[in-house]
């Protein structure tokens, strides 16, 4: 084996081979922790498709082999009649492009496989949703019809995954972000896990810690009985975290040990993406840290505290960047305020109003004071109502939709993709975990924190957060520098002392 | 492709109410500018278009001209009416396809002419970075220079979306001469253009939001 690798404890490969994502799988093998099986086409091959215009000689005979093995480990057969194996066959670079590249779901259930998983599961209409889900993917990635031979449909997708490195959205993210065009991508391919399989199914994603708080409780958002993409969509409806300690006891307890187990070897707060399928937890992507501003203050102040990294190490876990934003108001304590729903930031600040379903009753209530312009989504012929709000929600879309772009261009703050809010305007309502709230009601929204809070909640700016305030005593410390100064200034001189040591 | 009767040319009173249907509520000079009519034959048009009870003008700080929703109606079946006259759905239909490939892309570069990252931290961009500026504008260069075929097609079958070319070009141009505001910010920034010219699409295939 040269350009291909298994997703095994014992592959010491660096991310620059493995990509991001397949290392981060073997990391958590290396841990114990549940990873579906599957293996890794290195950045090599892309790399040598991107060279020569096609993919390196040999490749298809280890392609071959490592679908032997995997059907083999899993006791199952790639297009095969009965007890058919699903594989998912997705991009990985060195470096995090999300949603750049191309990912194919369910491959290989060519019709007769999924007749094989519909006699299997006692289930068809799952065979058939699976199946769509299929020719969808693989429709939308290769713009080639789906042969009806599953290791035909591999061989498409790998090329396809590796040539959606020099797709021009994908050129254009690396232009922007500075990132070397002669990386590749990996291609990992793995067994599916299905969180659509049945009522004892779901997926969801999990910080170690409140990401926005930084607060040390699990923190997250599960959805039954549904797929991945369904939760990075914004489509589906779905739950705190906490839910599965009821609903599935045994998928609960694996979690938090994973996550603590992850923590405790990066010494870093993380997150997980997981799936359940019929009970049985399993892991698709571990993440290290991630967390900004006051959060990553909070963190890092609490790893001290926990014994796991010295104060110097804090210091230096948190950007002075991240610090430059916290004259923005935040809702303070979020956690005690009425949350009516949750989404992503994507401009910062708060804005506080009575609540508006269309552009052209924000215009008209704009009249009596500020509004909260609340959409399903916007389109330009909502401008007049974004142009006349002081904030505004979208349910779905996110930090590139139109109101996200629209909302950063007027300053004003914005919540986009906002799972689970449903927006009636003929009712002049909107909906959300069970509740009705209708139009003229104040709400608060946090575009740093994404939350959608019911009243008017306490408002400060975040660089009053405590935890913020002891790191910085620490870093005056360190610089021997306690004159009034901004965050940044404080934290570059510790880093600067910190660097010469 | 040319054929008998193409391109197919709109009249005044439906370039109006359909620009209006496209850019939402707007002032005269917008409306003027999207339609490539000037001011006062496009206000005759309007007022006319008002006296049928299809638009209407609000005084005020945020006024102009809107449609009502007999005039939203009325747009979504002359356009289609129109589509379907002038024999040329598949042309659309062709080019809203090729737009859609472009249009995540086109996002991602408003985003990030409008914030940067760093740290891991989202900020605004507040273009003292010249060569992060170049590259932006130096990638919405080469995605126009992509979405001219399709801006091609749609003029050839039907003349009223010339507009969107010479007004997407104009944008541009007015960005990489130094006017920041002209990518994602103005109401004739770049941004706006392609988001009214997506808003056509869809609505002249009466495909819904």
């Amino acid at each position: 084996m040269s350009w291909i690798h298994p997703l095994a404890p014992e592959v010491l490969e660096p991310a620059d081979v493995l990509g991001g994502k397949a290392h981060g799988l073997v990391v958590l093998r290396r841990l114990g922790l549940p990873v579906p099986q599957g293996f890794v086409i290195g950045t090599g091959a892309c790399r040598a498709l991107l060279r020569d215009g096609r993919l390196p000689d040999g490749l298809d005979r280890e392609l071959s082999a490592a679908v032997a093995d995997l059907e083999a480990a899993t006791g199952r057969r790639l297009g095969g009649p009965e007890r058919p194996l699903a594989l998912s066959v997705r991009s990985g670079g060195p470096v995090s492009m999300p949603g750049m590249m191309s990912t194919i779901l369910n491959l290989g259930l060519t019709a007769e496989a999924a007749d094989g998983l519909a006699a299997e599961t006692g289930d068809r209409r799952f065979a058939v949703d699976a199946r769509r889900g299929l020719l969808s993917s693989f429709a939308a990635a290769t713009a080639e019809p789906v042969p009806d031979d599953a290791v035909g449909q591999l061989r498409l997708a790998v090329a396809a995954v590796c040539a959606s490195w020099a797709s021009a959205r994908a050129t254009t993210y690396r232009e922007l972000h500075a990132i070397p065009h002669d990386l590749g991508t990996a291609v990992t391919v793995q067994a599916m896990v299905f969180g659509n399989r049945d009522e004892r199914s779901g997926t969801g994603v999990a910080f170690s810690r409140n990401p926005n708080t930084g607060g040390p409780v699990p923190f997250g958002e599960v959805l039954f009985g549904g797929q991945g993409d369904d939760v990075v969509s914004g489509r589906a409806l779905t739950r705190p975290l906490h839910d599965l300690a009821e609903r599935e006891p045994a998928v609960w307890a694996g979690l938090l040990a994973a996550l603590r187990r992850v923590e405790e070897h990066h010494r870093d707060a993380c997150s997980l993406e997981f799936t359940f399928e019929a009970g049985r937890l399993w892991l698709l992507q571990a993440r290290r840290g991630g967390f900004v501003g006051a959060a990553a203050a909070r963190v890092a102040t609490d790893l001290v505290d926990e014994g796991l990294i010295g104060r110097s190490e804090a210091l230096l876990r948190v950007a002075p960047e991240q610090l430059r934003q916290l004259r923005t108001l935040r809702i303070a304590g979020a956690a005690e305020a009425d949350v009516l729903a949750r989404g992503l930031g994507a401009c910062p600040g708060v804005a506080v109003g009575r609540l508006a379903t269309t552009a052209d009753a924000a215009v008209r209530m704009a009249a009596d004071g500020p509004v909260v312009l609340v959409r399903p989504e916007t389109s330009p012929l909502d401008l007049h109502g974004l142009a006349a709000a002081a904030g505004v929600v979208t349910a779905r879309g996110g930090p590139a939709s139109h109101a996200a772009v629209v909302a950063r261009a007027m300053g004003k703050p914005a919540v986009v993709g906002t799972a689970g809010l449903a927006v009636d305007d003929a009712a002049g309502c909107v909906r959300s975990g069970g509740r009705t709230v209708p139009e003229g009601t104040r709400i608060a929204i946090d575009g740093t924190g994404g939350e959608v809070v019911i009243g008017s909640p306490r408002i400060a700016p975040a660089a009053a957060d405590p935890h913020l305030h002891r790191l910085l005593q620490w870093a005056d410390e360190v610089s021997g520098d306690t004159s009034a100064r901004p965050a940044p200034e404080r934290l570059s001189a510790a880093h600067a002392v910190l660097g010469r040591r | 492709m040319t054929r008998a009767g193409w391109p197919h040319a709109t009249g005044d009173d439906l370039l109006a109410l359909h620009a209006l249907r496209c850019i939402g509520f707007a002032s005269l000079s917008r409306v003027a500018d999207a339609t490539g009519l000037p001011e006062p034959a496009v206000e005759s048009e309007l007022i006319d278009l008002a006296v049928a009870g299809l638009v209407t003008r609000v005084a005020g700080d945020f006024g102009g001209w809107g449609l009502t929703e007999a005039g939203r109606a009325a747009d979504a079946e002359r356009i289609a009416d129109e589509l379907d006259a002038a024999g040329t759905r598949t042309v659309v239909a062709a080019a809203y396809d090729g737009f859609l490939v472009l249009n995540p892309e086109l996002l991602d570069l408003c985003g990030a002419w409008q914030l940067r990252s760093a740290a891991g931290v989202v900020t605004a961009n507040d273009h003292t970075d010249p060569a992060y500026d170049a590259r932006v504008l130096d990638r919405l260069t080469d995605l126009d220079r992509r979405a001219e075929a399709a801006c091609a097609e749609l003029s050839a079958a039907m003349l009223r979306f010339r507009r969107y070319r010479a007004r997407l070009t104009g944008a541009l141009a007015r960005a990489r001469a130094g006017a920041l505001d002209e990518v994602s910010d103005s109401t004739g920034s770049y941004h706006a253009v392609w988001f009214q010219l997506h808003e056509d699409l869809l609505t002249t295939l009466g495909i819904p939001r």
